[in-house]
């Protein structure tokens, strides 16, 4: 018998001046996405309340940008990748 | 024309699950659509890049290796839920999930809509009156009562 082989799916592209950095998770405004939608999507990915959710919609609808979560970059990407999911547009950069 | 008229057009029923009610073309036309979303998932259409943004815009090399993984998981997702949409299309109610499914492809269709109208923040309902304005407009409300349906219970 023989163990399977272990595949591995994700290459550490993380070099170490990474692991120091805050993410920082920005969604754009954009001209189709509902404000709706927009604030809906905020809660239900990352639990927040109406309000907190509909004031980060507010500042990406009149600032053109808004920083919706923080963390490591593996857990900025994993936010980014939800968001995408979700047909918003969003980056992550880190925090200098 | 509008086919919407003010009542809700998803009714909450028993067990956290959803009725649509509004017309039968209505949600056949959101399902026809959602096939050749399916279709274009496969293709190299450039509007696609909507739907599967740069997440390190001012890194091309960190985001190719975002896009490598990113990208075949999000179409596995978007085939998974245009399937929920198409099982679903003729249920009596569907459950909370399948709702959200719903609202994902709705949302999907109007980037994808919106993106070859080249929609602007300025446009006001009305300005245009082509088919694909219209059934923009006509996924905008819907998109807007499913969210309403969801959130109905959320905090």
């Amino acid at each position: 018998m023989t163990a399977p082989m272990e595949i591995v799916l994700e290459p550490d592209t993380e070099d170490l001046t990474d692991l120091d950095k805050v993410w920082k998770v920005v969604v754009w405004n954009d001209p189709i996405n509902l404000m709706s939608y927009v604030t809906f999507v905020f809660q239900s990915v990352f639990g927040y309340s109406k309000e907190k959710a509909t004031k980060l919609m507010m500042d990406v609808h009149e600032k053109g940008r808004a920083i919706v979560s923080s963390g490591t970059r593996t857990e900025a990407e994993r936010d980014v990748k939800k968001l995408h999911a979700h047909g918003l547009w969003a980056t992550l950069e880190a925090d200098e | 024309m509008n086919p919407f008229s003010r009542r809700r057009l998803i009714r909450s029923v028993a067990d956290d699950r959803f009725r649509f009610e509004l017309p039968e073309d209505v949600l056949g036309m959101v399902a026809d659509f959602a096939d050749q979303l399916a279709t274009m998932l496969e293709s190299d259409d450039p509007v696609l890049r909507r739907l599967f943004p740069s997440a390190y815009p001012a890194d091309p090399d960190l985001d190719a290796s975002y896009q490598i993984l990113a990208r075949s998981e999000l179409t596995d997702e978007r085939r998974a839920e245009i399937e929920v949409v198409r099982t679903t299309l003729s249920a009596d109610d569907i459950s909370r999930d399948e709702l959200a499914s719903w609202m994902r492809v709705t949302n999907d269709l109007r980037l994808v809509i919106g993106t070859r109208l080249d929609v602007s923040e300025d446009d006001e309902p009305g300005d245009e009156d082509s088919p694909a304005h219209e059934v923009y407009g006509l996924l905008g409300l819907l998109l807007d009562e499913i969210v309403d349906a969801l959130s109905r219970d959320l905090g």
